[in-house]
């Protein structure tokens, strides 16, 4: 049953691609969908692209094992969007209609008129695009050795094969229909299992009881981690939203900018059904092996894996399993859309010299990029792991300062973008790699990302002051007409 | 430049705070005696203020902010301060304690009141004064028209640099 819904998932997945691919004629197509994307549509596309399979396996195997402290990777949903809409969606949408902007980094070259400012940000999108391209084919690999039995090596390969072959023929607009169809199953499969899990929990209450009778301190509000863990969450995963590409990109693409009215809420709504998954399997299974109905555990990830398989139809559990292969698919098809997009257009605006056919280079690109990761994903765990790990904080704390802040202040500067994208690159890539080498320990409750976030900032506002004299002369007309709107 | 608003110099103002907030939590964290019990309080503060800051600077317009907007964020600041400074601040359950809506008191407050409730405001405060605040068709009108003189004069531009 679970191969059957895997291969007939693939098909959808392939006629969708074969579909898009017969609208896409142009880069403007291929990057940024024709600017055509109704309402809907992207909602759903941009909720899949905010969870990925993180918010299905990972994320409650984490609740699982640390209690509520997790959840204030999730919680921060309940603003980020609105937060993001208030801050970037009209500011970017509108360049795109008066500069014809196509990627982020563009957006941070108009606002600052630097190529230099494009070229470093588009630099930092790479860097990390290098590790979660690695991570995620990695994922991809698990997901499918554990549906169809084939083996790490092969479920890598398969599965960036099949989301290279629609990203590379039918580019961000294959992605985005096939999102729209991954995120519609993942949000019914979540809302399934989640009503599972209270009928196997005697409802949250029954689930409460239980947990607290074994281990209350799982229900404390931090969890087993430290206040300042669980608030630095909280502060990475709130902030830290303004610099992700692969949800930010996606305001380019509404057809009309008046549609971004309902878009927040939709949004909102729509990421909170995907996440009953995540909080339900992570208490419901607590409760299950605290109650002594399931067996402790080995792995905190096999929390999803075994709740489905002991208590829910083999049809939704096939689902499910689909939904995380979904969602990975998802997130590896962005970042190889904003990854060809650096090579393709932002790196050579940078250099003064622009690709004459940018489709046909952003074609070529998107496979270099995706065999290159199915190769990095093949290398050791621990060195995959590692680059896997500073991918958000590195998007924070080289984006947000100078996209989100700047675009929003007109005494932001140049001199400031620059500080704080290269201070953000510097410092993520400096400290990720001595903790991960041991020769650093942050103390407990600081992590890397939250601590290079609010550095970069503060080095932002600070020479964006300094450089003060500079901020009126280095903003265009319409660039100053659209941040007046 | 245009000069800037009381509005959102008090917005930025805030932002330098709450960052100052943040990092003095993190570098707290370094002392000799290891991360002392006031730092989570500096992050509960400072991480609230630093979203309402740069929602307040995205979301004004002409340097002010509708009554009803300044409102909700208002509400949500005070929520998402109140629900971590009760998180910290609450002594644990006792055992039999009674559960609110299926949950621990402070387990409640995390999940429904940092984690729920802001939804109720935000994005609906975000579509009511949408028109008002955010977005008008003739703004739309005006920065097309913007575009457009742009690439004229860009293709102006390229015409008389070619032979």
């Amino acid at each position: 049953m679970i191969v059957a819904v895997g291969l007939l998932y693939f098909a959808v997945v392939v006629a969708i691609s074969v579909w898009a691919t017969r609208r896409t004629r142009t880069a403007s197509d291929f990057f940024v969908a024709g600017k055509g994307i109704g309402l809907v549509a992207l909602t759903v596309a941009s909720v899949t692209a905010s969870v990925s399979g993180f918010a299905f396996i990972g994320g409650p195997g984490l609740l699982y094992k640390v209690g509520l402290g997790a959840l204030y990777i999730v919680l921060p949903a309940a603003v980020t969007n609105v937060l993001g809409a208030w801050v970037l969606a009209k500011r970017l949408r509108l360049l795109a209609e008066v500069r014809g902007l196509i990627t982020v980094p563009d957006a941070i070259g108009a606002r600052y008129r630097s190529p230099a400012a494009q070229g470093l940000a588009g630099v930092a999108i790479l860097v990390a695009i290098v590790g979660y391209m690695a991570t995620n084919c990695l994922a991809l690999g698990y997901v499918l050795d554990a549906i169809f039995g084939c083996g790490l090596a092969w479920g890598i390969w398969l599965g960036t094969g099949v989301t290279l072959a629609y990203s590379a023929a039918g580019g961000i607009l294959a992605g985005i229909y096939n999102d729209v169809f991954q995120g519609t199953l993942m949000a019914a499969a979540s809302v399934l299992v989640f009503g599972y899990v209270l009928r196997a929990g005697d409802g949250l209450a029954g689930i409460s009881h239980a947990i607290l009778a074994a281990d209350p301190g799982f229900l404390a509000p931090w969890g087993t981690l430290t206040p300042l863990a669980a608030l630095s969450f909280f502060f990475v995963f709130s902030m830290g939203s303004l610099g992700q590409p692969q949800g930010v990109h996606k305001y380019y693409m509404l057809r009309d900018p008046m549609q971004l009215k309902w878009y927040p809420l939709l949004k909102t709504l729509g990421l909170i059904l995907v996440l009953l998954l995540y909080f339900g399997v992570g208490v419901g299974v607590k409760a299950l092996v605290a109650g002594g109905r399931l067996a402790p555990l080995a792995a905190p990830d096999a929390a999803t894996p075994t709740f489905l398989l002991h208590y829910t139809p083999t049809l939704l559990a096939a689902l499910v399993f689909a939904g995380v292969a979904a969602a990975t698919m998802s997130a590896v098809n962005a970042f190889l859309n904003i990854g060809a997009a650096v090579v393709t257009h932002d790196l050579p605006v940078a250099l003064g010299r622009r690709l004459g056919n940018e489709l046909f280079w952003g074609r070529v690109t998107t496979v270099v990029i995706a065999v290159a990761s199915a190769l990095l994903a093949q290398l050791s765990g621990a060195m995959v792991a590692f680059l896997g790990i500073f991918g958000w904080g590195l998007f924070g704390s080289t984006l947000v300062p100078a996209l989100a802040v700047g675009l929003n202040w007109q005494g932001a500067t140049r001199a400031g973008a620059i500080a704080s994208i290269a201070t953000g690159l510097v410092l993520t890539l400096a400290l990720e790699s001595l903790a991960f080498f041991r020769v650093l320990t942050l103390p407990a409750g600081v992590t890397v990302s939250g601590l290079c976030l609010v550095v970069s900032l503060l080095v932002f506002l600070l020479v964006s002051r300094l450089t003060r004299a500079a901020a009126a002369a280095e903003l265009d007309a319409d660039v100053r007409l659209v941040m007046e709107v | 430049m245009t000069p800037m608003a009381p509005v959102l110099r008090l917005a930025l103002a805030a932002l330098v705070l709450s960052a100052l907030l943040i990092a003095g939590a993190y570098a707290s964290a370094f002392l000799p005696g290891g991360t002392p019990a006031w730092a989570p309080w500096l992050c509960a503060a400072g991480v609230p203020v630093m979203l309402v800051a740069t929602m307040v600077l995205g979301a004004a317009r002409g340097g002010r902010l509708s009554g009803r907007l300044a409102l909700a964020f208002l509400l949500v600041g005070l929520l998402l301060v109140a629900g971590f400074a009760l998180a910290l601040g609450l002594p644990a359950e006792a055992a039999g304690a009674p559960l609110r809506l299926g949950l621990p008191l402070r387990a409640a407050i995390v999940v429904y009141g940092i984690g729920l409730l802001p939804i109720l405001i935000l994005p609906v405060a975000y579509a009511l004064t949408f028109e008002a605040q955010t977005l008008r068709p003739e703004d739309l009108e005006r920065v097309r028209q913007a575009g457009a003189r742009a690439r004229d004069a860009a293709r102006g531009a390229a015409g008389a640099e070619s032979p």
